[in-house]
C-alpha cells in the first residue's frame, strides 16, 4: 500500500507530474479531502474541542477555588453539569461522535467534582488517591463505551496514579532508601504498560474491532519500551546499587517486540523505537566498559552509535519497501 | 483520502491523463516521519560523542575561538560535499548528520566568545548560520533540524528585543507560506517539506514558550525583567496571531473556490474567528489551530498530528502560564467551548449533511 500523497510528491519531484497538474493528481488520486471528509472534519473539531474545553474550563474553575460562590453551589454546578452531558450522551447514543465527546466532558467533569470534594472536606487523602478514585470511577462507563480516546485518558490517569503513589510513599516503602523509588516506579510503570500493551493487543487480535487503529497500542508500546530502555540504562551504570534485572527484562521486551511488531503484525513505528533504544543501550554499554579512558574510547562510541542507527535506518527502509510492495 | 497500490493510482492517474507510459521502476521507499525522528536523535547522541572527541583528544581546537570556528566550519563543508556526493547512502547521511550537528556546535561555541555580552546578537548570529546550513546541507532530518533551531534563534533574538509577542504570529505566518505553496513547487518539495516541518516544531515551541517560566528564565539571562514592550505589544502580538489564523482559513477557502456566502464558508470562517479572538488571551491556540487545519488540507497526517499534539500540550501548559488567573482562564475556555459548539449547531444548518457520495472542494 501507498499513501497516495507521498507518492504523487514523489513522481512529480522525479518529473513525471508537470507542476501544474499537480492539484488535478492529488484530487484524482482522492490524495485531498473531498467536501464531505471537509464537512466531517469541521464537524469532529468544533465538537471535542468545545467538549474538552468544557470540561478544562470547570477543573480550572474548581482548582481556582473561588470563596465568593458557595460550596453548595459548586457542587451543584458540577453535578448540574455531569448530568448535562450523560444526558446529552444518553440522547445522542454511544456510537455517534457526539454521544461521545458528551461522555469525554462528563468523565473530565468527574474529576473535577472528586477535587472539590478533597477541596472542601480536607479529607486529607493524598494526590495519587485523587486520580485513582477518578480512574475507578470513570471504569464503568470506558468499559462500555467502546472509545479508545477514553481508554487513553483512562491508562493516563492511572499512570498519574502511580506515578504520584510512588512519590508519596519513597521515604517509606518497606523501609527501602529514598534512592531506590525511581527504579520501583520505573518497574511499577513498565509492568502495567506492558501489560495494557498486551491486552489491548491481544482483545485486538482476538476480533475487536474498535480496538484495531494504530495510535493507542503505539502510545503504551512508546511508555513500555522507553521505561525498558531506561530500566536497563540505570542497571548497566548499576545507579546505587539498582537491580540487575533491567538489562535482562531489555532483551526480551526487545526480542518479544521484534517477534510481534515485525511478523505478527507489521508496526514500523515500533520497530524503530526498537533501533532508537538499542542504540542508546550500545551507548550506554561501551561508555561503562570504556570508562571514557582517553579521547579514541568518545570516537569509538560515535562510529558505533552512527553504525547503527545506519544500519538501522536502512533495514526499516527495506521494510517499509515490503510493506508497500504487499 | 484513500489508500491504494502503486499500481491502482498510476492507473488512476494515467485514465485521467495526468501521467503517460509504464509506471516508473520503484525506488527506495520515503523513511516515515518516525524513522527521521530515530535518525535525528540518534545523529544527536552521536555529535555529543564526536563533541567529546574533539573535548578530549583535540584540546587545542576548544581552547582557541579562530581554531573552533574554523573546524566546525570546516566539518560542516566536508558535510555539504558529503551529502551533494552521496545523497541516500544510509552510513552516509548518519555519519554526516553527527559530524554536520558537531561541527554546527563547535561554530556556536566559538560564536559565544564574540558575543560574550549580547545575547540578542548571539541569537541573530545562530540563526542567520542556521539558515545559511538549511540551505547548504542538502540532507532532509539536518534540514529540519536547521529551519527549526534557526527559528528557535530568531525567537530568542526577539525575546532579547523585547518583541517576543510577535514571535508566535510570525512563525505560524512562514508556517503556512511554506506549506500553502506546497504543491506549486513540486521540484523543491523535499526543500519545501523540510523547511515546513521545522517551522511546525518552531510553531509549538513558541506556543509552549508564551507566559512560561521558561521565558522569564530566558529574559532574565538576557538581562530583561519582561517581555518588553508592555500590554501593546502583547496585545499586537496576539492580534497578530489571530490575523494569521484567519488570513489562513481565507487563502484556504479561496484555494477551494469556496464562497464566503456559502454554508461551508460561512462555518469555517465563523470557527476561525472564534478561535482567532481566543488566541488573543491564549495565543498558542492559533499556531495550533493552524498546524492542524493545514495539515488536513493538504492530506497531510503528521501535520495533523502534530496540530492535535500541539493543542492538547498548549491546554496542559496554559494552566501554569503565569499572565491570568484561573478563574479567568476558566472563563475562557467555557466561552470557547460554547462558542464553538455553537458554530457546530450552525453548521448543521448552514451546511447540511448530503446523502449521495462525495465530490472534491
Amino acid at each position: 500500500m501507498a499513501n497516495a500523497r507521498d507518492q504523487i510528491l514523489d513522481w512529480a519531484e522525479q518529473g513525471h507530474i508537470a507542476p501544474d497538474r499537480m492539484r488535478a493528481a492529488l484530487d484524482a488520486a482522492g490524495a485531498l479531502p473531498t467536501v464531505d471528509q471537509w464537512r466531517g472534519f469541521l464537524d469532529g473539531v468544533l465538537l471535542f474541542m468545545g467538549a474538552v474545553l468544557l470540561g478544562a474550563s470547570a477543573i480550572f474553575f474548581f482548582a481556582f477555588n473561588w470563596q465568593d460562590l458557595s460550596r453548595f453551589a459548586k457542587f451543584g454546578l458540577v453535578q448540574v453539569l455531569i448530568l448535562v452531558t450523560l444526558a446529552l450522551m444518553w440522547k445522542l447514543g454511544l456510537e455517534r461522535t457526539a454521544g461521545r465527546a458528551a461522555l469525554l466532558t462528563a468523565s473530565l467533569l468527574v474529576g473535577a467534582l472528586l477535587a472539590l470534594v478533597g477541596q472542601t472536606y480536607q479529607t486529607g487523602a493524598d494526590t495519587f488517591e485523587l486520580f485513582a478514585a477518578w480512574a475507578f470511577a470513570i471504569l464503568p462507563w470506558a468499559l462500555v463505551a467502546r472509545f479508545p480516546l477514553l481508554w487513553v485518558v483512562w491508562l493516563a490517569l492511572v499512570n498519574l496514579a502511580i506515578s504520584l503513589y510512588s512519590l508519596t510513599f519513597r521515604w517509606s516503602w518497606q523501609g527501602i532508601p529514598i534512592v531506590m523509588a525511581p527504579e520501583n516506579l520505573a518497574w511499577l510503570l513498565f509492568g502495567f504498560n506492558t501489560v495494557a500493551l498486551v491486552v489491548w493487543e491481544g482483545l485486538a487480535a482476538a476480533g475487536i474491532v474498535w480496538l484495531r487503529e494504530r495510535w493507542s497500542p503505539r502510545i503504551l508500546a512508546f511508555a513500555s519500551g522507553g521505561l525498558a530502555t531506561a530500566l536497563a540504562v540505570y542497571d548497566i551504570f548499576d545507579w546505587h546499587g539498582f537491580s540487575e534485572w533491567g538489562s535482562p527484562v531489555w532483551l526480551a521486551w526487545m526480542i518479544a517486540a521484534y517477534a510481534a511488531y515485525r511478523h505478527w503484525t507489521k508496526d514500523l513505528f515500533v520497530l524503530a523505537g526498537g533501533v532508537l533504544s538499542l542504540t542508546v543501550v550500545a551507548a550506554t554499554f561501551l561508555s561503562k566498559a570504556t570508562r571514557f579512558n582517553d579521547a579514541g574510547a568518545f570516537l569509538f562510541i560515535g562510529l558505533v552509535v552512527i553504525a547503527i542507527s545506519g544500519l538501522g535506518g536502512w533495514w526499516l527502509k527495506q521494510v517499509a519497501n515490503e510493506e508497500e510492495q504487499a | 483520502m484513500k489508500t491504494m497500490t502503486r499500481e491502482e493510482l498510476w492507473s488512476v492517474l494515467r485514465q485521467a491523463t495526468l501521467v503517460e507510459g509504464e509506471m516508473p521502476a520503484q525506488g527506495e521507499a520515503c523513511a516515515p516521519w518516525f524513522v527521521r525522528v530515530m535518525l535525528g536523535l540518534a545523529g544527536w547522541i552521536g555529535a555529543l560523542f564526536l563533541l567529546g572527541f574533539v573535548g578530549f583528544g583535540l584540546a587545542f581546537v576548544v581552547k582557541d575561538q579562530t581554531t573552533s570556528w574554523v573546524v566546525g566550519a570546516g566539518a560542516c563543508a566536508a558535510v555539504a560535499m558529503l551529502f551533494s556526493a552521496n545523497r541516500n547512502g544510509d552510513f552516509s547521511s548518519q555519519f554526516g548528520l553527527a559530524v554536520g550537528l558537531a561541527g554546527q556546535a563547535l561554530m556556536i561555541y566559538a560564536m559565544s566568545w564574540s558575543f560574550e555580552h549580547d545575547f540578542t546578537a548571539l541569537a541573530l548570529a545562530i540563526a542567520a548560520q542556521q539558515a545559511l546550513l538549511f540551505i547548504l546541507l542538502p540532507n532532509f532530518v539536518h534540514r529540519i533540524w536547521a529551519a527549526w533551531s534557526g527559528v528557535f534563534a530568531l525567537s530568542v533574538a526577539l525575546a532579547g528585543m523585547g518583541l517576543y509577542a510577535f514571535a508566535p504570529a510570525i512563525v505560524t505566518a512562514g508556517f503556512a507560506v511554506v506549506w500553502l505553496r506546497e504543491f506549486e513547487h513540486p521540484l523543491k518539495s523535499a526543500l519545501l517539506r523540510s523547511g515546513g516541518y521545522g517551522l511546525a516544531l518552531a510553531g509549538v515551541q513558541t506556543v509552549m514558550m508564551s507566559g512560561s517560566l521558561r521565558l522569564r528564565w530566558l529574559l532574565w539571562n538576557m538581562g530583561r525583567r519582561d517581555a518588553g514592550g508592555g500590554e501593546m505589544v502583547a496585545w499586537a502580538g496576539a492580534l497578530g496571531v489571530g490575523a494569521v489564523l484567519i488570513g489562513i482559513v481565507l487563502l484556504l477557502l479561496h484555494r477551494e473556490k469556496v464562497a464566503l456566502n456559502f454554508g461551508p464558508g460561512k462555518a469555517a470562517l465563523a470557527a476561525g474567528v472564534v478561535l482567532a479572538l481566543a488566541s488573543l488571551k491564549a495565543p498558542g491556540v492559533g499556531p495550533g489551530a493552524a498546524i492542524l487545519l493545514v495539515g488536513y488540507a493538504n492530506g497531510n497526517r503528521v501535520l495533523v498530528g502534530l496540530g492535535v499534539a500541539a493543542l492538547v500540550g498548549y491546554l496542559s501548559h496554559y494552566y501554569y502560564a503565569l499572565h491570568a488567573t484561573l478563574l479567568e482562564k476558566s472563563a475562557l475556555l467555557a466561552c470557547t467551548g460554547i462558542a464553538l459548539l455553537a458554530v457546530r449547531f450552525a453548521m448543521l444548518r448552514w451546511w447540511p449533511l448530503k446523502k449521495e457520495g462525495g465530490s472534491h472542494a
